[in-house]
């Protein structure tokens, strides 16, 4: 994001460079260079929108919906809201399907943009006083790097291996959601709109979870996620645990949190480097 | 450097080379005539910026909303492991349910330059390929390279590579509707040609590392929302026509040295940026290097290229640029001035234009009576 940062700068600054030299071309009389120059300038305006929009992209990853607060109880700090989305679903995930999830079940409103830097946040404040925190929001760990996986949001607190991604993972993590969540629903006495939402769009993606949105049963979903989680899980669960090893051995803390940088793994290619 | 790369790096200046993508290489394949675009693109020219500071800016390419909804579609078919993408190729291909596994190949562990990327694209699909059904379903993101005109190309490609049966497709996931099983023509040749391009680097990628160009299937998966909602669907393509052509079009390219000789050696298209990024050289000194580069302009070219307006606007008095068959049918004359010097008989033919001359005059007497006959008609 530094990067971004810097090239908006640049481009800030060319643009206003530019605009100086269209004026001085204008009045010298020059209108072929003026032509020539605004050309410019309106890429590089072009440019600048788009960094722009990027930013914006990525800040907020989540579209979040104006949502009324439900009870205007007192707003739970952005951390907590997370440990309780997390903990509910039990594996690594998105910032969108925790925004889901805490719509779907929790009250008060989270702001989407707000998870982009938690995890920095959190980083920052271990670096500085470890293990001052009951827990950290962190990040998953892909198996084969052990570098932080693209997107994931974890808890400090859970072993290592639930938080290491290997190639099955994302798969045995969609499965175990929909269980979580499907249990969750059938728990609560008047599950809201929201929630059965939720529920469908994993129930849409396992065989034989529903015949359709209506005659959708939380049971019935769980068994289905279950059925397919079985094909998976011990392959899943094997390298999750192997890596997970090499992680907690090879792996400074706050590498185990938050991903190691760039460090060289025997037995990948690619010759990562050394760095920072 | 060889010595072609040095005499491109000096036309293209002191900037970094454009990257291709699969966008711009199938544009490149549709007017291989020209050797201004192909010299243009050989050496990375930013022709965007280009056309734009001699006052012809190019007025396509996707708008933001495009780009946004394209990445929010894409994102959404990704997400969750892949789910709604898993579900699509389970029910339209068949894909067995313990294959679901995903390598993300756009990171390598924060190091992202491309060589890294590249090897780490090769070595994972090398094992794939290697122990086939298992060993890999989903790769996201690899990083693929293509040989274009003598340089290698990385392609930054937003596909996913999958493997099913021992064989690797491309998925290319699109955001334009698919309704009632019909979507916009000229939409989906573009995706199709672009999943060429892929197919083709994906094979060059198999072949170098020891199979044959098949284990890369000729069809492509192509990912659509269906209908008006949201819900994606999946279609089978074929693009064996489509990869043949690029071939063809990609060997020509291949020749660029050929173009580059007849050229001014000192030519180039350097905008002489000053530190502050701004540009320094006049435009006309930017136009007069373009009109020592040949080009030739067809009305294709309004939706392929960036250059278009300005070669239009050179060829305003060239027949080709009213499309290939109205030149013909003008006896292959070149210029619309002499077309009609020579039709209403003010310019005397040249030798091998007496034939040409005599069908104009032809022509202009018909043209002359049926509008003679229609006057008659209203007078009556
Ligand atoms: S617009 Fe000009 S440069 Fe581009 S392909 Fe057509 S003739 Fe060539």
């Amino acid at each position: 994001m530094v990067g971004v940062a810097e090239s908006i700068a640049n481009l800030e600054k060319r643009i206003d460079q530019l605009r100086a030299e269209v004026r001085r071309a204008a009045m010298s009389g020059d209108r072929a260079r003026a032509r020539a120059l605004r050309a410019e300038l309106r890429e590089a305006e072009r440019a600048w929108d788009d960094a722009i929009a990027e930013v914006e992209r990525k800040a907020a990853p989540v579209e979040v919906e104006p949502v009324t607060p439900k009870q205007a109880g007192p707003l739970l700090p952005i951390r907590e809201q997370v440990h309780q989305a997390l903990t509910l679903l039990s594996v690594p995930a998105a910032p969108k399907l925790i925004v889901a999830v805490h719509e779907a079940f929790f009250a008060g409103q989270m702001l989407g943009t707000r998870l982009t830097s938690l995890r920095r946040d959190e980083e920052r404040s271990f670096r500085s006083a470890p293990y001052s925190r009951p827990y950290y929001i962190c990040s998953a760990l892909t198996a084969d790097l052990l570098s932080a996986a693209r997107g994931l949001l974890a808890i400090s607190t859970w072993p290592m291996s639930r938080r290491i991604i290997g190639p099955l993972s994302p798969r045995v993590d969609f499965l175990t959601a929909a269980i979580a969540v499907a249990e969750h629903i059938s728990r609560i006495p008047d599950p809201a709109p929201a929630a059965t939402r939720l529920l469908w769009r994993f129930a849409a993606n396992i065989p034989g979870a529903a015949e359709g949105f209506d005659a959708m049963e939380p049971a019935s979903v769980a068994r289905a996620a279950e059925a397919e989680l079985a094909v998976h899980l011990d392959a899943d669960t094997s390298l999750r645990e192997q890596a997970g090893q090499r992680a907690r051995s090879q792996l400074s803390d706050v590498e185990q949190l938050f991903g190691s940088r760039l460090r060289a793994v025997p037995g990948t290619s690619g010759g990562a480097r050394e760095a920072e | 450097m060889n010595e072609t790369e040095a005499r491109l790096a000096r036309i293209r200046g002191a900037v970094p080379a454009r990257d291709h993508n699969a966008r711009t290489i199938a544009a490149l394949c549709s007017n291989p005539g020209c050797a201004r675009r192909a010299v243009l693109d050989a050496a990375g020219v930013d022709k965007q910026r280009l056309a734009a500071y001699i006052d012809f800016p190019a007025r396509f390419g996707q708008s933001q909303f495009a780009i946004t909804r394209g990445n929010a579609f894409e994102a959404q078919v990704k997400a969750n492991g892949c789910a709604e993408l898993l579900r699509l190729l389970r029910e339209k291909l068949g894909l067995p349910i313990p294959e679901v596994s995903y390598d993300d190949l756009e990171l390598v562990g924060g190091n992202d330059s491309r060589e890294v990327r590249y090897a780490r694209s090769r070595s994972l699909l090398a094992r794939a390929a290697a122990s086939g059904a298992g060993a890999g379903t989903l790769f996201d993101h690899p990083l693929l390279r293509l040989e274009i005109g003598g340089r290698k190309a990385y392609l930054e490609p937003d596909l996913i590579a999958f493997q099913l049966h021992d064989r690797f497709h491309v998925v290319e996931i699109k955001s334009f509707a698919v309704i009632d099983g019909q979507a916009d023509a000229g939409k989906v040749a573009a995706a199709v040609t672009q999943a060429a391009v892929y197919v083709l680097a994906l094979r060059d990628l198999v072949t170098e590392l020891g199979y044959a160009p098949e284990k890369v299937a000729h069809d492509v998966v192509l990912v659509c929302p269906e209908n008006f909602s949201n819900r994606p669907t999946a279609v089978l393509v074929d693009v064996r026509k489509q990869l043949t052509v690029l071939k063809r079009q990609l060997s020509r390219l291949a020749r660029i040295d050929e173009l580059l000789a007849a050229l001014p050696a000192e030519l180039t298209f350097d905008l002489e940026v000053d530190d502050a990024g701004v540009p320094t050289r006049p435009a006309a000194s930017v136009v007069e290097a373009l009109r020592t580069v040949q080009a030739r302009y067809t009305p294709e070219c309004l939706d392929t290229c960036e250059m278009a307006y300005f070669c239009r606007d050179e060829a305003r008095d060239d027949t080709a640029a009213l499309g290939r068959t109205v030149r013909d049918e003008l006896g292959g004359i070149e210029s619309v001035t002499n077309v009609l010097g020579l039709a209403n008989g003010s310019l005397a033919p040249a030798a091998e234009q007496v034939e040409a001359a005599q069908l104009l005059q032809m022509a202009a007497r018909l043209r002359e009576e049926s509008l003679m006959a229609m006057l008659r008609g209203v007078a009556l």
